[in-house]
């Protein structure tokens, strides 16, 4: 078994928690080398390519597009072609815990009492893992509402805050914290009486929980610790093969110099755990070059952010039912604030922009219908106390938009430099998952092109976005005569399913009428 | 109004400009242009800066003449009968001029293959997040980025009274291009610029006088390093004056008088061929416009956080303006950690300036790292210091150069390597080895366990770290002990 590598759901940020194959680049059969692009996995929020973690030779998909599966879940396996098919078969029976879950594999994923997006018989997919990819977020198909079989149970008598005074391994220790279990309720077997994980298994089973049904394959071989080990010494080399093999440090000796982990230790652990050099290369055979005629069109394909614009925004106006109240805003004082401000304080650098936000986040704060998401699934408005702002950032490959949380919270100073930090982050493709994924309402600016008004497609599960044009010297009517004017058109695009008209022209008044006295900006 | 279309508009638009393209700012601009952004550098003069085109790199290449002359010098001893000796100014300078061509063509190329615009003029920050570059035609250019870096360096600096006029009284970068080589030359001040020019005309067969005001030449570095330097000149008739003032400096058409007071009180005139002031740098931070958005100054020199941000938003300083040690390195280094830090690179560390290895290309060469000894009793912690005199080391012996030493600081209780000073042959290549010992924390034990390869001038450095752990191999045990 040794010869036979998981391929499996990597994860992206910290908020994923699960994720679907969008597509295979490779099939069954053929080899591949470490980085090559096996399959593009979309996240709730982010489609990307899994880049291999090792060279190998794809023997088993496990994992079918559209099926959600949790991180860490078995996608593939990879083995030598010598490595004979009944060995595959039972390693992925063993990743899968289909074989103590249900007799066999096909009634495994027929037992289950939904329409898995296309579980095929091949799939061994754990009824733990199904139920989970069920209950995703977003997912078209809903859980059944009876308890989850496969999932952790603790019992009444051992609920309650981990003691860290009890005397337990870092591992159980993390375990209690995660599920809340009472350590003192529980008796230790280790030396001195010291608690481990199999302890708190045995109490949680003799007091009539239950456990769950594994969906890993740490099952066999010594148990993994899965808690931080940033704070761990370590030479920065052990550090690196740790992270490399997949080795938490904690699950290392320190027989470096002060006590440190050393690279010697890393090498031990990976041999405990039976993860073995990275095997070479196999002799591969590489696909001829398909014939193109000549004069061919050059391809250039969709990339993964390419396609989830494209996914989002093309769900977006096929299910939300747009429509677009637009108000023209005489921005001279906004202009007049701005330069006082800059001129005023070295420290700050605003633009119209970071104004623009501040006064949507005030007019979300006075009009709060607005500020919301629109849970689809359930047919559910949330409505947020806060308004945190995605701004669209234009990006060489496409756009993205980064979120300036509690907007309203902060001062103009404040959004100006996050602004400014979040758009060359996202430029640099620097931005972490949590800073661009939520948001309770979205700005799309084009004013620095030019455009005189354009409008915006909202981006779900948000219900509004709003669009700014440039501001333009435009003659104006002020108490009956013509002035001239720098005017800023708006135009504000709502879901008609959560915002009505006059909820939005409510919306666009009180940001026109901040705007237009926007000393309101700065209390 | 002249009314731009959107792709005219965007054309002066970057996500970083950086201004002065030395090692500092064109680093700055590779680094960014990694990152996928958008990037333009300004510069008014060569790409590469003062570093390549009138420092670190044309001394190193006529210092390299020196060392050849040296060669010739006892060629006698290793059996070569070399007669017919002549020198010519002119191609030694030709030859570091030639190199230069080929190092910043190199820069130009690194540039422009990582997708950078360059914008030759001057450039003025005309207002936050805006660069108004007056072109050489006359016309200008407002760039526009969210992030300026001003990268602009420094220039020789003077002492009150000395003006220096290119012909009797030079800067170093004079000193780079003599029209022939002066029959005496008098040295004011001795930094690592003083020294190696004083080596280098010493080596070329100048009378050379060298006066520093400070009680030792070679003044930032360890005392046993300064003072080991001093005698080795002095043997070589160099004459060494410390703890002067100067009083005058008084160029005449074929000569130069320069009056000083010893530190023992006697007033000293002597006449000399060329004088070269090199007495420090000041910093190019006038006329860009910085003080009027409200940039802060120290001395001259643009103050900044650990980030490279100054006091306005958007802006940023980095390299010899922005402060000492004025070092290409700590510049390139700077310019790396400010870019990084721009897009939120994760696991960006500031730059520690008291840890910035430095390097005196003179004969003996110096190179250092952190405290000196002095520096590192006044912290008060126990320290271990080890020290290997190089007359013990076969490299150096089989060099027929087996002088000098390395002496190693560490901190007695946590075994960190405090400070590191080496003298004598090729020690600017071992410097490093100590720089990645302390980035990566390594401890004296650890330094003491680490295989050094034989035969090396580099088992010095392994020997002094045995000396400071009280565990000398090639020494005698009582010397080894002994304080130098």
């Amino acid at each position: 078994m040794t010869d036979i590598k998981a391929v499996e759901l990597p994860k992206w940020g910290m908020t994923m928690e699960d994720g679907a194959v969008d597509e295979w680049h490779l099939a069954e059969g053929q080899p591949f080398s470490t980085g090559d692009a096996l399959c593009t996995i979309d996240s709730s929020k982010i489609s990307n390519d899994l880049e291999a973690p090792f060279d190998g030779f794809l023997r088993r998909i496990v994992a079918r597009p559209g099926q959600t599966l949790p991180v860490g879940a078995l996608l593939a396996v990879s083995a030598d072609p010598s490595v004979p098919d009944a060995d595959i078969d039972a390693f992925v029976e063993a990743r899968t815990g289909a074989a103590s879950a249900e007799p066999a594999p096909a009634s495994a994923a027929a037992a289950v009492p939904v329409a898995a997006a296309a579980v095929p018989v091949a799939a061994a997919v754990s009824v733990a893992a199904v139920a989970a990819a069920a209950t995703t977020n977003g997912a078209p198909t809903r859980a059944p509402a009876a308890p989850l079989p496969g999932t952790l149970l603790v019992p009444e008598v051992l609920r309650g805050a981990a003691d860290e005074t009890v005397f337990a391994t870092p591992h159980a220790l993390a375990y209690a914290r995660e599920h809340g279990i009472a350590l003192g309720a529980v008796t230790g077997t280790g030396p001195e009486g010291r608690v481990a994980i199999k302890d708190i298994e045995s109490a949680i089973v003799g007091a009539g929980g239950r456990l769950p049904t594994r969906t890993r394959a740490d099952r066999s071989g010594p148990a993994r610790s899965r808690a931080d080990d940033s704070a761990v010494p370590a030479t920065p080399v052990a550090r690196r093969l740790a992270q490399s093999l997949g080795i938490n440090l904690h699950d290392c000796r320190s027989t470096g110099t002060r006590d440190r982990v050393c690279r010697l230790d890393v090498e031990e652990a990976a041999r405990r755990f039976g993860l073995g050099e990275h095997s070479a290369t196999p002799a591969s055979n590489p696909a001829p070059e398909p014939a193109r005629p000549e004069n061919a069109p050059t391809p250039v394909p969709f990339s993964p952010m390419r396609r989830t614009i494209a996914a989002r925004l093309q769900s977006s106006v096929q299910t939300a039912p747009h429509f677009r109240v637009n108000t023209e805003i005489v921005l001279d004082r906004v202009l007049a604030l701005r330069a006082d401000i800059n001129a005023a304080t070295p420290g700050v650098k605003v633009s119209v922009n970071d104004l623009v936000v501040k006064a949507a986040a005030l007019a979300l704060r006075r009009v709060p219908e607005v500020n919301v998401q629109f849970d689809e699934a359930t047919q559910t408005v949330l409505r947020f106390p806060d308004a945190d702002i995605s701004v669209a950032v234009a990006i060489p490959d496409g756009l993205i938009t980064p979120i300036v949380r509690a907007a309203n919270r902060k001062s103009v100073g404040e959004i100006s430099a996050e602004l400014t930090d979040l758009a060359t982050k996202a430029k640099a493709g620097k931005l972490r998952p949590e800073e661009f994924q939520g948001g309770t309402f979205s700005v799309s600016n084009l004013g620095m092109l030019g455009v005189t008004s354009f409008d915006a497609i909202i981006n779900p599960p948000q219900a509004a976005i709003l669009a700014v044009s440039a501001g333009i010297a435009r003659p104006v009517v002020e108490s009956g005569a013509v002035v001239v004017r720098t005017v800023m058109e708006v135009s504000l695009s709502s879901d008609h399913r959560v915002i009505d008209g006059a909820l939005a022209a409510t919306f666009v008044g009180e940001l026109k009428a901040i705007l237009q006295a926007p000393t309101q900006m700065l209390v | 109004m002249n009314e731009k279309s959107p792709l005219q508009r965007q054309s002066d638009i970057f996500d970083i400009v950086v201004v002065g393209a030395g090692p500092g700012g064109y680093v700055a601009a590779i680094r960014a242009a990694q990152h996928g952004l958008r990037v333009a550098v300004v510069e008014r003069a060569e790409l590469g800066g003062v570093c390549a085109n009138w420092g670190c790199i044309p001394t190193k290449a006529m210092l390299h003449g020196a060392d050849v002359a040296h060669a010739i010098e006892e060629s006698a001893a290793l059996g070569f009968a070399v007669a017919g000796v002549a020198f010519d100014m002119g191609s030694l300078v030709g030859f570091s001029r030639k190199v230069v061509a080929r190092l910043t063509g190199g820069i130009a190329s690194l540039l422009d293959a990582n997708g950078i615009e360059v914008v030759r003029g001057s450039a003025t920050v005309a207002g936050k997040g805006r660069v108004r570059v007056d072109l050489p035609d006359g016309v200008g250019r407002d760039l526009r980025a969210d992030h300026i870096i001003v990268a602009t360096g420094a220039r020789p600096r003077s002492i009150p009274g000395v003006v220096p006029d290119g012909d009797r009284i030079w800067t170093s970068t004079d000193a780079l291009r003599p029209a022939d080589r002066p029959a005496s030359l008098v040295v004011i001040g001795s930094g690592a610029i003083g020294v190696e020019f004083a080596s280098l005309y010493r080596d070329l067969g100048t009378e050379v006088i060298l006066l520093e005001a400070a009680p030792a030449i070679l003044p930032v570095e360890d005392a046993a390093v300064s003072a080991f330097v001093e005698k080795q000149f002095t043997a070589r008739g160099i004459a060494v004056h410390t703890g002067v003032s100067i009083d005058s400096v008084q160029a005449g058409p074929a000569s130069v008088e320069v009056r000083f007071r010893t530190a023992a009180g006697a007033d000293v005139s002597t006449v000399a061929e060329r004088v070269l002031v090199a007495t420090g740098v000041a910093a190019n931070s006038e006329g860009l416009g910085l003080a009027e958005l409200g940039v802060r100054f120290d001395r001259g020199f643009v103050v900044t956080d650990e980030w490279c941000r100054t006091a306005v938003a958007g802006l940023y300083a980095v390299g010899d303006v922005a402060g000492a040690p004025c070092l290409a390195h700590k510049a390139s280094h700077e310019a790396v950690v400010c870019v990084d830090r721009i897009v939120g690179e994760p696991g960006v560390h500031p730059l520690d300036r008291d840890y910035i290895p430095g390097c005196t290309y003179s004969r003996p060469q110096v190179a250092s790292l952190g405290l000196t000894e002095k520096q590192a009793r006044e912290t008060g912690r126990p320290l271990q210091v080890g020290v290997f005199d190089l007359v013990a080391n076969g490299k150096a012996l089989a060099l027929n150069e087996p002088s000098g030493f390395v002496k190693t600081i560490f901190d007695g209780e946590t075994g960190e390597l405090l400070g590191a000073h080496l003298v004598g042959p090729e020690v600017t290549e071992m410097i490093q080895g100590f720089g990645i010992a302390r980035g990566l924390e390594a401890t004296a034990e650890s330094l003491a366990d680490i295989v050094f390869a034989h035969p090396t001038v580099s088992e010095a450095m392994h020997e002094s770290v045995l000396a400071a752990l009280g565990r000398s191999l090639h020494w005698p045990p009582a010397k080894a002990t002994a304080a130098r």
